[in-house]
């Protein structure tokens, strides 16, 4: 009797939780599909009694969907960067012995930049892509969000080399193969998997970067979809529907992508410290 | 055999085999030292200049002087700690409550940790704008619930309200961030092995007693893990708060990422923002020679 | 293709794991390095192959000097303890690899891993991963890509110890066999002293980075240098019994034994060794010392007793059916030729 008292509390808990973390995005979802009379009804209306796709169909027509577009470049080109450079960085680090204890140091090193405040560097940052006329350019975004994941490419792809023993590239050495050969041919295909995770987790940080793009766009050359749903907010008028249309948008990607690494999710976000 | 040739050739072999992982790790250094390091001494050197966009003229300590006197700074710094502190205890109470619940025998596990994802994955200003919807004082669904139950909400308005705007970021924080800190709870609950529970039960322990001295100190590296990431993450918020308040009404939640922002970008006093950008720097930068250090211990046992 | 280390040593910071290593393989044979763990036979091993860097001395394959050379231009082949598979590779792409980075053609990459497959008896699984392998078909895959290329030596690092033991008698067979018949030089690690005896055509006997001995099996089991050697190789190990030399006779807790004839050992104290198929068990009073009988161990082909002895333990073996129980007393004979003579402080072999 006791236990099923317990059991009914546990699951009464639960979907108290679930109700205060999964409302606030019924109620997006919810505001991109009413009609502006039920948006502003007071009392709110919780299940409306007309749909409309006007908002979603009006993205099309804004620059939304160009804000979107610029977000997936900008996320995909620093993504390959970081990824590249990354990834040849964790190899080092993982397999080479350096001197002076530098592997250690230099990870340390690494690890500490992600911590930087990013409204620390913005401004030598902003003066520096003034300075080689990047501002408003998605190539400074790219440069910017790079530097951001690198840190995270290097922990993460360093974790997954050390879990592959050393005696493969050693074989592929004494078998015949160059280091870089035995790197491209035996290793890299056995990282495939923790090379997607880490690049999906870089689209999402790159994606959902907000104060970066908002310094170091104006205009809509280069403006991301974040800056491009705050600049909503912040005039005269907010344009609720359309803004949470936008929402929508910017999530549902993000949505898809974190259930795609939900099992490498806990060893990303403690940068390898705690193993999912 | 030649040995003048050999040895050149395997002299040259040799050096190519030392560098090898220099020139691996060459781009990813050199990105980060450009565009981390030269900000960093850009920082220093701009904390001790007047810069404005009239012009540079050096002024030495003046302007950490004048941060020491600024109510505004003290004011931010104080609104941080505040925001931090109160963010930290109802994330930490809130993940750990979930993580046990999801630790247990529950159904549907797998689907309900997947759904406590969705309000860390989505892009903050996202969460920002969601949360301006409900907190709306007119046609938002919290004052709407509230009317529901009886309440009087004229006075209720949230983030508009001095009193109340900073409690409201902080809730939307905790909205944001709870499921970080659950994540990470529940896998490092996950790792605990089930002998000391067993154990446990044998020798008679109560539940009370087996979470005080079998789980909590076996969870311990995991809380400190999340504790200082998520410490790290308050102490530099911007993103939500900017798009809840702009650090108003008036500055009642200007915190410290808002006040440098402000004072580069409104004001355009580039040298007191970076002298106070140092302050947070050090703070941030404490913090993660901690998490860094734990990280040591950690790889060496 | 001969094989020769130089004054070879390996240091790691301070600690110097492999002291001023001399040893020469001769072409076609087979040295196993035979040591416990930490004895520095598989560094050793590893210098060979290019994947540490000597610290002093000189290595040479085939008469070059190799320290300065990498691993793939050294003509070794190299089979790893944990096989080292490429996992993500099918068995005739892990086979064929080493011909596939030298820029062999396909079709005579096929070919060639079409018979050396056969050799091994693996033919019908070229199209497995690894890891649908068992630990004995994984092993024949790594030496099938050893043999592929024909190199100038097989390097060996304690291939067999993953397999279970039954496994491991069969492959050690079949690793002679094939040594053999292909008749390359092969350098073999290992732990297992009935692996070395089995294998080898010498065996270098290492501890604590330095060589202790080499010599066929027969040589090192009969006329052990030291007492390390003699308590090393051979199973149930050698018996020691501390005592003395005096008046001509090896005088002990237990009793004595006269010296064989012709034997000389000085006087003083001395560690006798003999080995436990060398003794006998007989009547209490009829053997040159007495035991108890501590426990027996029956094997179905013979038995071992042992037996307590002046507060140490003695191994004999015995016929299968021997009969004894715990606490019984016996005595045990040791025919004065099969003895040897250690001395007490630094171990070395004496009086032969």
């Amino acid at each position: 009797m006791r236990r099923r008292a317990a059991t009914f509390g546990k699951y009464a808990l639960l979907a108290v939780f679930l109700l205060f973390f999964l409302f606030p995005l019924y109620w997006l979802v919810l505001t991109s599909v009413k009609t502006q009379a039920e948006q502003f009804a007071s009392p709110p209306v919780w299940w409306p009694r007309s749909f409309t796709t006007d908002y979603y169909a009006g993205l099309f027509q804004s620059t939304t969907g160009w804000l979107a577009f610029n977000s997936l470049l900008v996320a995909a080109g620093s993504t390959l960067v970081a990824l590249a450079a990354g990834t040849l960085a964790a190899y080092a680090l993982s397999r080479f012995r350096l001197p002076w204890r530098l592997n250690q140091r230099l990870g340390h090193w690494i690890l500490s930049t992600r911590m930087f405040p990013p409204i620390v560097s913005i401004v030598p940052l902003f003066l520096i892509m003034r300075g080689l006329d990047l501002v408003d350019t998605r190539a400074a975004l790219v440069a910017a969000y790079s530097v951001f994941n690198l840190p995270f490419v290097v922990w993460m792809m360093k974790g997954f080399f050390d879990e592959l023993p050393r005696e493969l590239e050693e074989a592929a050495l004494v078998d015949g193969d160059s280091r870089f050969g035995a790197f491209r041919r035996i290793i890299l295909p056995l990282v495939r998997p923790g090379l997607a995770a880490t690049a999906i987790f870089c689209m999402i940080v790159a994606w959902n970067e907000f104060l970066f793009a908002l310094i170091l766009t104006q205009t809509e050359g280069a403006l991301t979809l974040p800056v491009g749903i705050a600049n909503q907010v912040t005039q005269y008028e907010i344009r609720w529907g359309a803004m949470s249309a936008a929402g929508v948008v910017a999530m549902t990607p993000m949505f898809v992508f974190a259930l795609a690494v939900q099992r490498h999710l806990v060893r990303g976000l403690s940068f390898g410290a705690v193993k999912g | 055999m030649e040995p003048q040739r050999a040895k050149s050739v395997t002299r040259s072999v040799q050096w190519r085999e030392k560098a090898f992982p220099y020139a691996l790790l060459a781009p990813a250094l050199l990105l980060l030292a450009a565009l981390t390091v030269y900000p960093f001494f850009y920082i220093l050197h701009t904390s001790v200049h007047r810069l404005t966009p009239a012009g540079e003229t050096f002024v030495g300590a003046q302007n950490f002087l004048r941060l020491l006197g600024d109510p505004f700074f003290y004011r931010a710094a104080v609104q941080t700690l505040v925001f931090t502190a109160s963010a930290l205890t109802l994330e930490f109470a809130l993940g750990l409550a979930l993580a046990l619940l999801l630790d247990s025998q529950i159904r549907g596990r797998a689907l309900w940790r997947a759904l406590l994802l969705l309000p860390m994955i989505l892009p903050p200003v996202v969460a920002g704008v969601t949360w301006r919807l409900i907190y709306n004082p007119g046609f938002g669904p919290l004052n709407g619930a509230l009317r529901l139950l009886g309440l009087d909400t004229r006075r209720l308005t949230w983030l508009a309200d001095p009193i109340v705007a900073l409690a409201s970021v902080v809730l939307v924080d905790v909205w944001e961030w709870t499921p970080f800190v659950f994540l990470i709870l529940l896998a490092g609950l996950q790792a605990i092995p089930e002998e000391p529970y067993e154990a446990a039960r044998i020798d008679g322990s109560s539940p009370w007693q087996t979470f005080r001295h079998v789980t909590l100190p076996l969870l311990l590296p995991a809380l400190l893990v999340a504790l200082l990431l998520r410490t790290m993450d308050l102490v530099r918020l911007f993103d939500s708060v900017f798009i809840l308040t702009q650090g108003g009404p008036g500055f009642a939640t200007e915190t410290l990422s808002l006040y440098i922002y402000k004072t580069a970008f409104r004001f355009y006093d580039f040298g007191y923002a970076a002298a106070a950008s140092l302050a947070l720097l050090v703070v941030t930068g404490a913090l993660s020679r901690l998490y860094i250090r734990f990280l040591t211990r950690e790889e060496r046992a | 293709m001969t094989i020769v280390y130089e004054e070879v040593s390996k240091r790691f910071g301070r600690a110097t794991v492999v002291d001023r290593l001399n040893l020469s393989v001769e072409d076609g044979e087979m040295m196993v390095l035979l040591g416990p763990s930490g004895c520095g036979k598989t560094t050793s091993l590893r210098m060979l192959a290019g994947l540490e860097t000597a610290s002093g001395g000189s290595i040479y394959i085939a008469g070059r000097r190799v320290n300065d050379v990498p691993p793939r231009d050294r003509d070794v082949a190299m089979v790893f303890q944990n096989y080292a598979l490429y996992p993500h590779m099918t068995v005739e792409q892990n086979i064929g690899y080493p011909l596939l980075v030298r820029r062999a053609e396909r079709a005579t990459i096929r070919g060639e891993v079409g018979r050396v497959a056969r050799m091994l008896e693996i033919d019908p699984l070229l199209e497995r991963r690894p890891r649908e392998l068992s630990g004995g078909e994984r092993q024949r895959v790594a030496l099938a890509r050893a043999v592929i290329r024909k190199p100038a030596a097989f390097l060996m690092d304690e291939p067999l110890s993953n397999l279970d033991a039954r496994l491991r008698l069969q492959m050690r067979g079949e690793l002679k066999r094939l040594q053999r018949e292909l008749g390359i030089t092969t350098v073999y690690v290992t732990h297992d002293q009935a692996e070395a005896m089995t294998l080898a055509h010498r065996v270098a006997v290492m501890r604590g980075g330095r060589l202790e001995a080499v010599g066929t099996p027969t040589e090192l089991y009969r006329r052990p240098a030291n007492r390390f050697i003699a308590g090393f190789l051979g199973s149930p190990p050698m018996n020691f019994v501390p005592g003395e030399i005096r008046d001509g006779r090896f005088a002990f807790e237990g009793g004595a034994i006269a010296l064989p004839s012709g034997q000389t050992v000085a006087a003083g104290p001395v560690v006798a060794g003999f080995r436990p198929e060398a003794a006998r068990l007989a009547a209490p009073d009829d053997g040159a010392f007495r035991g108890t009988v501590y426990v027996t161990e029956e094997m179905g082909a013979e038995s071992f007793v042992f037996l307590e002895c002046a507060g140490q333990l003695v191994t004999v073996r015995a016929e299968a059916d021997f009969q004894a129980e715990i606490g019984d007393v016996l005595g045990v004979t040791v025919p004065s030729s099969a003895l040897h003579f250690f001395d007490a402080a630094s171990g070395r072999a004496v009086g032969r």
